[in-house]
């Protein structure tokens, strides 16, 4: 039943990994149970929440509809990559203490979305926050203290570098 | 979570390697580029195909380039890439907006444009799950006979929802496909259409592409530059959703009267519908609102939104006179 | 009290007003008066909770104005930093050696007997471990005890298109689905019915033969006071019929479960749910265990909202293949099976009459409610009275009867979704109120201060009201939106409405009776500075371990670190009753505060002893313990002072519990939607239409919510913002739809069970929301803490169909607020010239 597994390289985070797929294995199913780094999430099976978000190459992407196999030489990070030194990120930082993440089950993916627009513009406006997490849905927050969170982070980080 | 089938999965470093690949096996074999749409289609069941093609490491499809002949655009250009590029967005920001306007960001950073002009068809008693339309007894585009849109109808009706492409017909553009060669070794053969001739009316599979075909990049004309051109998309939320209803436009005007203009409607059928009598219509005539409103009521009578996609068809329907006219705003400021 | 004399016998309630008394004032004439509090920085302070704590000799943060170290300042929650680092482990999270994966077979029609399976070719497959069916299961349960009528795969008949039958246990959920092709149904399909109309139509197609007849899942009819002579004496009666549609709650987490069962015949389930104990019980009863021997562990759980608060076949099937297999058995529902699930918001059709005065006194409402229940009970029982009985307030209501009817349907089932049965009644109301406003030519703000229930009071149904900051409510979206520059003085396609409502802190009953507490902490002081608190309570999202910590802190004055919080595990937490009802801030907050005093109590005694002084001059705050009198030269840190009373009172360890007062009317029925305090809310939406489009785009809701006392602000916030924001998205894009037209197969199909079909906001729908905390301080609440996390959804709908009302004239009794809908309103009558006459008899009579 199961085609026969091969074996992967992935990148993520920095780190070289290798584990068994098949074709048919996600990018998401192979972070999750194949490399163990569960912080990105699976909600809508099919690439229409964003739970699942994680960047490749510096650009947020549905891992869920990803392939594992398509991913090889590319650089990918998943929220596991954020922190660093045993320390939350600014941005991370900034959803804890703006009650941006709720239940925290599309944190994962917002925060990739917003590191990526962060990356790309140190000063957001509301509007560009908005737009940048256009596909990630939360269903807890109504989206108000995410953008207190991206904004409070861009200060932050601003004022840092 | 819902899963993938089982498949070979291949990855071809150059157009001619990938055609090779298709050529071993051409009816078992699906082209993969960003997979936003093929993806999900495959944990629904509705390709099974026995070898997945990616297109990922086909680089030498990625490009945009000027010529004299006109702006050349390579298939595997990310929708992103397509609408935040400088060129494009100078001359022809209506084909910026459209590739913008598609789904969500992540969807345009993985997307391509050769991807989201060959996108399958859409409707909504057939882009589910398997076990969903086992439940419906299946519909005629897949596993099954019937047609739950037109219940006598004996072609797939389900809806054209690229939201570039309409763009692309209305600026006049041109889709160039790669053939495989006919034998293993041959070479590949390149052909030029026209996108309004790509497109044809049968949504189990709405265009000319042969298996083993594959869109190689669009190329939109010298004749197109100076168009004034616009795109408007009826969808439900401000992201995610496909079209509900696309309206693009382009042409010219001098002196405040039309010299060329065309209007493309999509959303509706299997293939994007360009309006007709529009010569009749508009070429001559003051490119002002009172023109508009006839071109609208026009269009109101050309086109029949279907039940294929979300939200009553007959508002839908009352949709196109309004959307013809908003796009003929954006494109036409002075009129 | 009156007599009981439902269901049948109008209740005379003529004695239960005795204790209503209408104001004269527009404000509460008690003379605690509710402070408003507004928030001035929405955004907490910088505090590094990493960095090590100061240590300054005495009170090391200045506590704030009413005296709090921890309780009221924006905090962190105890488990946000795991989250937002993705180190938060959710059930699928979970991986167990050797651990199979399952899937269910679904029904394919919305009903069929189920003449035989055979699953022969399925279990014959490679990789496949144990198939079940309806006979391996067939013990009934549901969440209400008296409603029972639900198997974890059904046994004999199918009642709805996605009704689990059977599930495949297999090496991988690839194997698990192709075995579930191979397994082979007979079905005999019977007549369905899908609507309330077909349901009621046709009572010989009996969807639930637990039903109490035909497809009567449960009637209540209730009276208080003589409605009809108030109505016929009143100057204005409006009538009106409304639709609300239902809808699901769409957590971004599917639910998902482990189970696993040990050599010793002892199971553990880690499952998504918000309601632990209940999920407990039924686990034993339907797989025929001692409840000693099973244990239910709730991970974090990716949102719920009510979606999560019953069991699910997925947790029986995982179960029972796990014990089979004697392997760990994973059940992950697709997005898809997901809708299946549902419980989500009953669609429920309203016909409301209702009465006032001219100078805008209330005098009562008759209102009828068909209720589509979908295939089970599930909470139906209580929904059907939620349907009623928290119609009045926060106004006085002096008379008023519900004659509520809920039906089973051939789809699935639903049950409580944030708002529980009350926000449907709510939408008609707030509308009814509206329009009668528009009648006696009121500002409609203007005519609710007219009616406000106010204090200390009770309500003709019977409901004891304590604290309520309602007028302060109404006081603050008026002043934040604009209102009085803005009602019907935008112009045309703009427009501004406004709603209140009131809602329950925790049900005073536990959902199968018993006399035992309802929430209960037990708390453990270690030598090392660190406090443990266990408690059966659920957090999806609220932040309710936090709520206990900030508890515990403040009590005890401890920093947040330094608490951890083991909750919703039933072998090491002692029984909440779980997150539903929005009763976990009222009811283990205040377990919690009764815990952390016994405690505070035996410290602050050993540090008086200590220091010799009163008892009353101890502090213990933010990780310090001192005299008041001499802060400097007495104090200690609080992992010293635990020491000490370690070594006086042996080890430090208490428990604390709550149980509600008696409360409710006093008739069957009388205790649903009685509650020791009730929440208030009031919004304001300001909406833009596309008059030709019917497009309606909703920019801004203020959001004024009486939580009592804000134990977080942020997360208080965070609760009114996401219950506006749901409220708006059943007002405007969530339906759940089933295919009715086509003959045969399609037959109560799930119109798009995706998120893509099914249009959850994104962040470019969202309307800017302003939330404004109010607080009245309750006198039982810990703290004077109150409920937030469902009260503030119940104003959305309704505060959205005044504003387009005000906006284009036309009047939107039926969600959702489609842009067909609205374009279809537009063109019944002249929309324009009600539009238009609403305005001027508006400015003619003045802001009265």
């Amino acid at each position: 039943m199961d085609s026969t597994k091969t074996v992967c390289h992935l990148r993520v985070n920095g780190d070289a990994h290798t584990c068994a797929v098949t074709p048919g294995t996600t990018l998401l199913e192979a972070l999750r149970y194949a490399l163990a780094l569960t912080g990105s999430k699976q909600g809508c099976d099919k690439g229409d929440c964003g739970a699942c978000t994680v960047l490749i190459d510096s650009h947020p992407v549905l891992a869920c509809i990803t392939l594992a196999m398509a991913c090889e030489g590319r650089e990918i990070r998943t929220v596991e990559g954020l922190a660093a030194h045993g320390r939350p990120h600014p941005l991370q930082d900034a959803f804890d203490r703006t009650g941006g993440a709720q239940c925290g089950f599309c944190t994962p993916g917002v925060l990739m979305s917003a590191i990526a627009l962060l990356e790309r513009d140190p000063a957001p406006t509301r509007e560009a926050i908005a737009q940048a997490l256009s596909g990630n849905l939360c269903r807890c927050t109504g989206y108000t203290k995410i953008y207190e969170a991206v904004e409070l982070a861009a200060k932050e980080m601003r004022e840092r570098a | 979570m819902l899963t993938l089938p089982v498949f070979e999965w291949v990855r071809p470093q150059s157009l001619d390697e990938a055609l090779a690949f298709f050529t071993q096996a051409p009816a078992e074999s699906l082209w993969i580029a960003g997979g936003t749409d093929a993806v999900p289609n495959l944990k629904h069941r509705l390709h099974e195909p026995k070898r997945v093609i990616s297109l990922a490491g086909v680089r030498e499809l990625h490009y945009v380039r000027e010529d004299d002949a006109g702006m050349h655009l390579g298939a595997l250009l990310t929708l992103r890439e397509l609408s935040e590029h400088a060129r494009v967005r100078a001359e022809y920001p209506a084909l910026a907006k459209a590739a913008s306007l598609v789904a969500s960001p992540q969807i345009r950073n993985m997307g391509t444009l050769g991807g989201n002009l060959c996108l399958d068809t859409r409707c909504t008693y057939y882009n589910q799950s398997y076990f969903w339309r086992e439940a419906l007894g299946f519909c005629l585009k897949k596993d099954g006979t019937k047609c739950h849109v037109v219940p006598q109808g004996k072609r797939c009706v389900a809806a054209h929802s690229s939201d570039v492409a309409p763009v692309l017909i209305a600026l006049g553009a041109e889709v160039e496909i790669a053939t495989p060669p006919a034998q293993a070794g041959g070479a590949a053969s390149l052909r030029r259409i026209a996108v309004d001739t790509f497109f044809v009316g049968d949504g189990v599979h709405n265009n000319v592409l042969l298996p083993g075909e594959l869109v190689t990049r669009l190329i939109i004309p010298a004749a197109s530059r100076g168009l004034s051109a616009g795109y408007q998309k009826l969808r439900p939320r401000g992201a995610i959703d496909f079209p509900m209803l696309s309206v693009a436009a382009a042409g010219r005007t001098q002196a405040g009267a039309f010299t060329q203009l065309r209007i493309v409607v999509s959303a509706l059928g299997a293939k994007p519908r360009v309006l007709g009598q529009l010569d009749a219509l508009a070429v001559g005539k003051a490119a002002d609102e009172a023109q508009f409103s006839a071109i609208a009521a026009a269009a109101y009578k050309q086109c029949h939104p279907l039940i294929n996609v979300p939200y009553d068809h007959e508002w839908r329907h009352e949709m196109v006179p309004v959307f013809v006219k908003r796009v003929l705003r954006d494109a036409f400021p002075k009129g | 009290m009156s007599e009981p004399k439902e269901p049948n016998a109008p209740i005379d309630a003529a004695k239960s007003v005795t204790e209503g008394r209408r104001p004269e004032t527009v404000h509460s004439d008690s003379g605690r008066k509710p402070e408003m509090v507004v928030p001035k920085g929405r955004i907490m302070p910088r505090e590094d909770r990493l960095a090590p704590p100061a240590w300054e000799g005495g009170r090391s943060v200045a506590p704030n104005a009413d005296g709090f170290s921890t309780i009221g300042k924006r905090n962190r929650k105890v488990e946000g930093l795991a989250k937002v680092t993705g180190r938060a482990v959710y059930a699928d999270d979970i991986t167990l050696p050797r651990m199979l994966h399952a899937k269910l077979l679904r029904s394919i029609h919305a009903h069929a007997r189920i003449v035989s399976i055979d699953a022969s070719a399925a279990l014959a497959m490679p990789g496949v471990h144990a198939v079940i069916t309806g006979k391996d299961l067939p013990v009934y349960f549901g969440i209400i005890p008296w409603t029972e009528d639900e198997q974890a795969l059904c046994e004999t008949k199918a009642r709805y298109v996605g009704d689990a039958i059977a599930a495949v246990a297999a090496d991988s959920e690839l194997i698990a689905e192709e075995a579930l092709r191979c397994i082979r149904v007979q079905y005999e399909v019977l007549p369905a019915v899908i609507d309330i109309d077909s349901a009621l139509e046709h009572p010989e197609w009996q969807v639930n033969e637990k039903a109490e007849t035909g497809n009567i899942s449960k009637q209540v009819r209730l009276e208080f006071g003589a409605v009809d002579a108030a109505l016929a004496n009143s100057d204005e009666v409006v009538e009106g019929h409304y639709w609300y549609e239902g809808s699901t709650h769409a957590p971004i987490e599917p639910h998902c479960c482990v189970a696993e069962f040990d050599a010793t015949g002892f199971l553990t389930v880690h499952s998504s749910t918000q309601v632990a104990h209940y999920l407990h019980r039924d686990l034993a009863k339907v797989l025929g265990l001692p409840t000693q021997r099973v244990r239910v562990i709730q991970p974090t759980v990716g949102g719920a909202f009510g979606g999560k608060s019953e069991p699910f076949s997925l947790e029986f099937c995982a179960a029972k293949l796990a014990m089979i297999t004697g392997r760990p058995v994973k059940i992950l529902y697709t997005r898809e099976e997901v809708f299946y699930a549902h419980r989500g918001r009953h669609p429920m059709r309203l016909h409301y009459r209702t009465g006032i005065s001219k100078d805008g006194m209330l005098t009562g409402t008759d209102a009828k409610v068909q209720i589509d229940g979908g295939a089970y009970s599930s909470f139906g029982l209580v929904t059907t009275y939620y349907s009623g009985q928290l119609l009045g307030a926060p106004y006085v209501l002096p008379t008023y009867r519900f004659d509520s009817t809920r039906v089973f349907t051939n789809k699935p089932c639903c049950g409580p979704k944030r708002g529980h049965g009350s926000v449907q009644p709510r939408f008609a109301f707030e509308c009814q109120i509206d329009k009668l406003a528009e009648r006696i030519g009121m500002d409609p703000i203007a005519v609710r201060r007219k009616n406000l229930i106010g204090e200390s009071t009770r309500t003709v149904n019977g409901m004891r009201v304590t604290s309520n900051g309602f007028p302060q409510c109404l006081d603050a979206v008026e002043k934040a939106s604009g209102w009085k520059d803005k009602f019907r003085r935008l112009p045309y396609g703009c427009g501004i409405g406004v709603a209140g409502s009131m809602y329950i802190s925790g049900t005073n009953y536990c959902i199968y009776p018993n006399e035992m507490p309802q929430s209960a902490v037990q708390l453990k002081l270690d030598r090392s500075g660190r406090a443990t608190v266990f408690s059966g309570c659920s957090d999806i999202g609220q932040g309710v371990d936090s709520v206990l910590a900030y508890i515990v802190c403040e009590e005890l004055g401890l920093t947040l670190r330094d608490v951890r919080v083991v909750a919703a595990d039933t072998d090491l937490t002692p029984v909440d009753l779980g997150s539903y009802s929005s009763r976990e801030t009222f009811m283990v907050g205040n377990a919690c505060l009764d815990a952390a005093r016994h405690l505070r109590e035996k410290i602050a005694a050993t540090l008086a002893e200590r220091w010799q002084c009163g008892k009353g001059e101890v502090v213990l705050a933010n990780g310090v313990a001192c005299c008041t009198s001499e802060p400097r030269e007495k104090a200690m840190t609080v992992r010293e002072a635990f020491q000490l009373a370690e070594a006086k009172h042996g080890t430090l360890g208490s428990v604390g519990w709550y149980q509600s007062p008696k409360l409710g009317g006093d008739y069957r029925g009388g205790t649903i939607g009685a509650s020791p305090a009730y929440s208030f809310t009031a919004h304001v939406a300001e909406v833009e239409c596309d008059p030709e489009t019917g497009q309606v785009r909703v920019c801004d809701i203020w959001v004024a919510h009486d939580c009592g006392r804000a134990l977080n602000p942020v997360t208080v916030e965070g609760q009114m913002e996401g219950s506006a924001y749901m409220g708006f998205a059943e007002a405007i894009l969530e339906t759940m739809e089933y295919k009715a037209a086509a003959p045969g197969h399609a037959f109560g199909l799930h119109h798009g069970p995706s998120l893509l079909d099914y249009r959850l906001p994104t962040s470019l729908d969202t309307p800017r929301l302003h939330s404004i905390i109010i607080e009245s301080v309750d006198p039982e609440g810990p703290y004077g803490a109150k409920e937030a996390g469902e009260g503030p959804l119940h104003p959305s709908v309704p505060a959205i169909a005044n504003a387009i009302h005000d906006a284009l004239g036309i009047r939107c009794d039926a969600l959702p607020f489609s842009p067909p809908s609205v374009l279809g309103m537009l063109r019944i009558g002249d929309a324009r010239a009600a539009w238009e006459a609403a305005r001027a008899g508006f400015h003619k009579t003045g802001a009265r």
